[in-house]
Formats: C-alpha cells, structure tokens, sequence
C-alpha cells in the first residue's frame, strides 16, 4: 500500500481526481488484452511533462516502481502491474500539439488516441501508417512501446519507421529529447529506436514526433477466396516474387472466416479454406496494371477472386478483418494471440507448421496473418477456466515460437514481449545479445524502476 | 448471485480488447478504465467471483453507464455490455436496495401516476416561481430546470378515451408515456392530430401507468412488472380492438417491445399474453411510415433546415432509423441535414444526468456541437426525454435552435 504521504503528494501533483487507490479503480488497472492481470499499488494520470517528472521524482524517493500505460490493448502483458508498483497512465496526455503538413511531422502527446490522429490527418490529407487493429482504442504512447504494426506495415513498414523523435522523462527524472523534428538521421546514437519498442523500460514518453504521409490517390481494395489455407500462402509468395509490394496482405483461414461472419456478416463463403485481403495503392494510373497482375497470379489458384467496386464494398472487406481477434470468442471463451513472424519466403512452411502444431497439440487453431510481412497471428482458442487445457495451450504456444525460430523468424513480430513471451527470448538471442540488452537497461534505469520485468529478467 | 451466475458466460467471454473504448462516450470524457465496458465488466466478474465486495465505488462504475447499447455494436465478441450492467443493477437491487435518492424520489413517484402528478403539478406551481427567485439557479446538474415545461394539466385528462374519425382505416391504441402526458402534452396532441390525419380512430385509455422502464433500468424488477403487467392487461383486455399500441417515446416503445419479453421471461404462463403485446406495439414514426402518409395534405411555407437525433433506444433498441428520416423530408421546404454522429447518446440517459451530471453534461455539450455544425434551425427527434435534454443544453450554449418531435414536425403541416 501507499503511504498516505505518498498519496497526498500524488494528489497535489496531479490533482486529487487524478489519482486513483481505491480496490475497484485499481482492480480496473491490472489487466490488458491478455489474459494476466496484477495489482498496481496505485494509478496516477499526469496532464503533462513536468507533472510526470515530479511523479518520477516522487517515486525514486520512495523506491517505488513505475509502470507506464496507455488504453492497456496490448497483446503481451506488458502493462501489467507487477513488484509493487504505481501505474502510469497517459490517457489524460491526449493533446495534439501540432500538424506540420508542409515538413509532414505531427507532435503529439503520448495519450492520442491512433483514430483520433488519423481522423485530424485525414482532415489535411495525410496519414500515419502504423494501424494496430486496436488503433480505434490503442494510444500513440503504447503504439512508440510496443513498436506495433498493422496491415499496412508490409509497404510501409511499423511504428519505428515513422518516429522522427521524442521527449523522454528518464528514470532519474531527467527529460532528452531524441531525434529531431525535421529531419530522419541520427547525428549521435539514436537513441529514438532504442526507445522505440522498449515498452517503457528505459524511458517514459512525453511527447512524439512522428513521420506523417500523403494519403494515397488512389486504392484498390481486392479479395481472394481459397479452398485450402497453402493455396493462399503460395499466392502470397507469388505477388512478391512478381516484384509488387502490395500495402496489405491480409490472411484468414476458414476459422476466422466463420467467426468474423458471425458478427460483420461480410458475406465471406463459410466453406473457404482461407481469403486474402489485397490492397495495393499509389497514382491512379499505376492501380490497373498491378490489379492485372495480382488478378492473374491469384486466379491461377484461387477459387474466386473480387475486386471491390465501391467504398462500402472495401468496408465490407475490412469489417472481417478488423474484427478477427474478438470474433473468436464465439467459438471458445479465451484465446491466446500468438505473435511469430518468419522471412516471407518462409511463410508457406510457417502455415505447415501452425498446422502441424494444432494437430499434433490437439488444440484449436485459428489463424490471422500479416502475410506479406511473414507475420501470422496464430490464435489458439481454450476456456480459461480449463486448467489442463490451459497447461496444453502454452506448450502448443511454445512449440509455436520454437517453429518460427527454426524458419529463421522471430516470436514476436509487432505485439512486443512484455510478461508473455519472455520465457522465448533467450532461444531467439544468443547470451551475447541478452548481456548487451541487460546493460543498455542498467545503463537508462540502474535501480530497475520503469516497467521491471517486462521484456526480461534483470 | 444467481443473476450474475446466469450472466456468467457473457462476463468471461470480454476478453479485454477494448475495441469498446471508442464506443463508450463516458470512457472517452474521463479516461478512466471504471467508465468503459471493459471495466465494468471486470468489476461485474470479479463481484460474480466473490473477488469484490459491491461498495459505493462499484455502485458508481455500474450506475454511471449510459445503458446506450454502443460497446455491444462495437464489440467483436458479441459482449453486450449494457445487459451485463443491467444485471449487476439488478443484482445490487437484491443485495442491497436501490440508491435512497433514487428509490425514494425518481423511481416510486414515477411507479405511481397520482405521486407523478402532484409532483409536476406542485414543480411547474410553486417550484418554478421559487426557483425563479434564486440567482443562478438556472441549471440543477445540468438539466435546464426553469424552462422545463409541464403541462398545466396532464394530456390524458384533457383528451376523451376514444376519438374518431369520418372514415376509419386503422384503430391505434396510444400509449401516452409520462412525459408526454405530464410534461410534453403539446406533443402527444400532435400525435394524435397526425393519426387523425390519416384516418386513424385513436384509443387512449385513461388508466394508463409508466411503462416500468425507470424502475426496470435500476434492477426493480418487481415494481416494473408491476407496471408491465397492468399496461399489457389494460391495452390486451379493455382495449382489444385497438389494431397497434403506438408510442411516441423511443424509450417506452423500447421497453414495451423487447424489455417486457425479458422482464417475464421467468413467467411461462404469462409469457404469451406478453408476446402478442409485445407484437402490437410500435413506435410513431414506424407506424407512419408503414401505413403511408399523404403528402400532398403537408403544407409548409418557409423553408426550414432540419437535422435529427436517434435517440439510443430508437437506433439501437428499436433499430428504426429511416422512417422518421423520411418523414421530416415529406415536409415541403424542409433541407434535411444529417449531424455528426447523429446516433450517439444525448446525455439524457435517464438519471444519469441528475447522478453523473458532470460527465451527462459534457456529453450533451458535444451533441450540441454537432447540432450546431449542421446549422439547422430545427432538431427533431423521437424521444422526449432527449428533447428536454437537447433544448436544455442548446439554451445553455446560448443556441437558438428548436427541438421538436418528429410528430410536432408533422402536426405543424397540417392545415387545421
């Protein structure tokens, strides 16, 4: 518990509503989109850099530990209140300080919401690429801590690509600023992509720069329906071995194509192996000819092939896609979101190996993927309450993670480690790597007080 | 724990993604993780666990949901939040009781038609010319109390049970509602003029309760079924040969077709009786717009821009969206313009805004925003408790916009 010192001197800073030690408040702040959950001694909401140093400051007096959070969707349990500490939460950061459309830079508080970026960027014609499924809820904060991705990362790359810099409140409550506004290079260490995906162990964002696009002029939103899952994975490799880098390669195997139908009523065919989601974009005139070329490579060996025709058509189409990871509960209650991502020539043989993996586990698999970024999603579907399934489950999930390093991948491709896959991280780095991680951490946080234990092991 | 236990298998199906954060207007005002789907959820479950004893915090996550229904569209899952907060209401209902200013003031007046009435008789008398004396006393938690209209005498005393026309198509069945008979008569008067219009006999029996929906939203189901039961047997029994029940108030006409189903589900014998009532009722604009309205009978000389408010029980409990859209743009002259999002919850939500006026306060500034963007002179909608709502908050933010019912809208064009 809090000392009432601490609480008071909390409340002065942030303001008394802001600060929350009550069992029900806290109770809400224990848990993500994981199925782990802890208890935070407290939760506090700064408005503002200086408020968050004061907290940081506050909280190296006391030796209490600091755990950063943003709308808490993540996938890997790394915002989970572990060792005594306060959560942090940045939902009350939520200004837009800027939108420079002339240097393309947005300056945002960690607390924006990813939607409501893209909604005020729309407005000037422009984007921000990186779109996590969860982009509705998840924040521009937590988005910089997990370095997440989304169906658009296979043309355009994840969130790291697009943070020009940041304002960062150290764990000695000293605020840097990394990178720099207007322009991409580093002129010392960049120390923006080492705190880019860190989640929150080394620093805490108080301010983004990030890199904002033209939208497209034009979009071609196209679907292709499989009889069996390895039909699909081939036309994948076979789009890019043409040399076209689609902005999205989206894969849902039968599974999900039920599931999602169940509640976007998309009119998807039940009875598919697999669809795959297409999009490419660019000028006007360079959309027919990629079109032709994906319409032939696909109708080669897909059952049907669609390109949609109307904005409420490509609608249609995402609606499924965007729904994917809840629309499983309809099936069983819990599921585990699996993460692993493979060179994409490797994708086929990582769908073999899913496969081989629900078989030989004998546990319920659906699988979404970022296909043309090799990134499968692979849902294994229990009910918590089961515990002998649950113990079935994360040994399926291990053997996941050991399949994807064996096909020269990675067990987490944009969800982050967090709590959840940490356990993996030491079969995926060499003991070299792991002591080099170690000591950039002790070199940012030597008493380990910003988000311990997450990632690794100190 | 019995009504939570039945619940039990929705509460472990949310699995924390919070795709509801952006569906849920009091998260997006507070950002706090206890005004959201997901938490009240959590807190449901951990009380259904046994983790959480039920405490005043509890009692405020729960009791500050709008009940607007938008995390159950919103959610992939099929979680339906709102019937999940509905049965923790009712399960501290059995625990425990209802809130004493609740219980007392808002739920059992409204319970009783004679209570209700010397209420607002003994509020539109002594109380306005009091309130009228204090300074400042313009806005109690954000509901604009001065200009709150009462009827001088309530609609179902001035009108005759029965009223007929020349050449009867259709026999309906009123049911008035409170509002519209003790506050909103000049709408229920409308009503009645836009059935007559379009040769409807209009049934409107005298005894006549509050559908239950108050006392239903706060986990009293005993006192709801109370009402249910006499509005069903008064409109099934005495009044058979009215074709329809009709309600003008998005909210009743919620209750009386979906809710009665549930609040006798525990009620095999009765439950028919229910079903065939439940078939009867119909929402105004609904009921129009299926018998047809003669155009060439609406009369309109001045232009006028119009935009309109779903109320949360019309676009997600009835899911009737385009009849009173329709309608408005019968209207001769009439520009409809369409609000940002037009379906999104007023800040009404019953007694939310007199518990959780801060956060009912800042979700009706918002709705007049988008009111105001759309630059119309007139908002309709279909709900009365969203057009006291919406005026207040239009006369607050200094606006001049008027709100009417879809079938003010419609009364005013007819020729007398």
């Amino acid at each position: 518990m809090l000392s009432q010192t601490v609480v008071n001197r909390l409340k002065e800073i942030v303001g008394e509503k802001n600060v929350v030690t009550d069992k029900v408040g806290l109770l809400t702040y224990g848990y993500d989109g994981t199925l782990l959950s802890g208890e935070a001694l407290g939760v506090v909401s700064p408005h503002t850099t200086e408020e968050v140093v004061e907290i940081v400051k506050l909280m190296n007096e006391h030796n209490i530990k600091l755990v950063p959070r943003g709308a808490g969707t993540n996938e890997s349990g790394g915002t989970i209140p572990t060792q005594d500490s306060v959560v942090i939460s940045f939902t009350k950061m939520t200004k837009i300080h800027e939108i420079d459309t002339e240097n393309f830079v947005a300056v945002v508080e960690p607390g924006v919401i990813n939607f409501d970026l893209q909604v005020e960027l729309e407005k000037r014609n422009c984007y921000f690429p990186p779109d996590p499924s969860s982009y509705k809820a998840s924040t521009i904060g937590g988005n910089v801590g997990e370095c997440s991705g989304g169906p658009k990362c296979f043309k355009y790359g994840v969130t790291r690509d697009y943070i020009l810099g940041l304002e960062v409140v150290l764990p000695n409550g000293k605020v840097i600023q990394t990178g720099g506004r207007n322009f991409q290079s580093e002129p010392a260490y960049d120390l923006t992509r080492i705190i880019v995906g860190a989640e929150g162990t080394l620093g805490l964002v108080t301010k983004v720069f990030v890199r904002i696009i033209p939208l497209p002029r034009a979009k071609k939103t196209m679907l292709a329906i499989y009889d069996k899952v390895e039909d699909a994975s081939q036309t994948v490799a076979d789009i890019v071995a043409a040399g076209i880098i689609p902005t999205t390669l989206e894969l849902m195997d039968n599974l999900l194509i039920n599931t999602t139908e169940d509640f976007s009523h998309a009119g998807l065919p039940r009875d598919a192996g697999a669809v795959l989601i297409i999009e490419v974009d660019g000028y006007p005139e360079d959309m027919d000819p990629q079109v032709k070329t994906i319409s032939e490579i696909c109708n080669k060996i897909a059952k049907e092939f669609k390109i949609a025709q109307s904005a409420a058509e490509v609608d249609q189409i995402w609606t499924s896609r965007r729904c994917a990871f809840g629309s499983v509960a309809r099936v069983r209650p819990s599921y585990g979101v699996n993460d692993i991502t493979v060179p994409r020539s490797n994708f086929p043989k990582a769908i073999q190996g899913v496969l081989k993996v629900a078989k030989e586990y004998g546990v319920t698999i659906g699988v979404v993927a970022h296909a043309g970024d090799g990134n499968l999603h692979p849902l294994v579907l229990f009910d918590q309450r089961n515990k002998e399934e649950v113990e079935t489950v994360h040994a399926a999930e291990k053997a996941l993670c050991m399949m994807a390093l064996d096909l020269d991948g990675t067990v987490s491709g944009e969800h982050g480690i967090g709590l959840v896959k940490k356990k993996y991280l030491d079969s995926e780095f060499t003991p070299a790597a792991m002591g080099a991680f170690r000591k950039i951490k002790r070199s940012f946080d030597p008493s380990n007080r910003f988000n311990p234990g997450k990632v690794f092991e100190l | 724990m019995g009504v939570l236990t039945e619940v039990y298998e929705m509460l472990n199906t949310c699995n924390k993604c919070g795709g509801c954060h952006t569906a849920c207007k009091t998260y997006k005002l507070t950002g706090q993780e206890t005004m959201v789907a997901r938490g009240r959820i959590q807190l449901i479950k951990a009380v259904a666990d046994g983790k959480l004893e039920p405490n005043q915090e509890y009692e405020d996550a729960i009791m500050s949901c709008l009940l607007c229904g938008e995390c159950a569209v919103a959610c992939a899952n099929g979680v339906r939040g709102n019937e999940l907060v509905m049965a923790a209401r009712r399960d501290l209902k059995l625990r425990k009781g209802i809130k004493p200013f609740a219980k007392s003031f808002a739920l059992k007046t409204l319970a009783s038609p004679k209570r209700l009435g010397m209420g607002f008789s003994l509020f539109g008398g002594m109380g306005k010319s009091v309130l009228n004396k204090i300074d400042g006393m313009d806005y109690f938690r954000g509901i604009d109390i001065r200009n709150f209209p009462t009827a001088k005498k309530p609609f179902l005393e001035q009108v005759p049970e029965r009223i007929t026309v020349q050449h009867p198509k259709h026999k309906v069945g009123f049911y008035v509602g409170c509002f519209l008979n003790y506050s909103l008569d000049q709408t229920a008067h409308s009503v009645v003029k836009v059935l007559t219009k379009n040769d409807c006999d209009v049934i409107i029996p005298k005894d006549q309760v509050c559908c239950g929906l108050p006392q239903y939203a706060y986990g009293d189901f005993e006192t709801a079924k109370k009402n249910a039961r006499k509005t069903i047997d008064t409109f099934l029994d005495k009044y058979k040969d009215a074709e329809v029940v009709l309600s003008a108030c998005a909210s009743c006409a919620s209750m009386l077709k979906h809710d009665y189903l549930k609040l006798f589900a525990d009620e095999p014998s009765y439950l028919p009786k229910v079903e065939l009532f439940c078939e009867k009722v119909v929402e105004f604009s609904e009921y129009m717009a299926k018998i047809g309205v003669d155009q060439s009978q609406l009369h309109n000389s001045s232009p006028v821009r119009v935009t309109y408010h779903d109320p949360c029980h019309m676009i997600r409990g009835l899911k009737v969206t385009k009849q009173p859209r329709q309608l408005l743009q019968m209207i001769p002259r009439v520009e409809y313009k369409e609000m940002f999002e037009a379906g999104r919850c007023c800040g009404a939500a019953g007694l939310i805004q007199a518990f959780y006026h801060e956060v009912s306060t800042n979700i009706t500034d918002q709705k007049v925003e988008n009111i105001k963007d759309t630059n119309a002179d007139l908002v309709a909608t279909s709900c009365p408790a969203c057009m006291l709502r919406l005026q207040g908050g239009i006369n607050k933010a200094g606006q001049k916009q008027k709100v009417m019912h879809v079938a003010d809208l419609m009364a005013n064009a007819y020729k007398d």
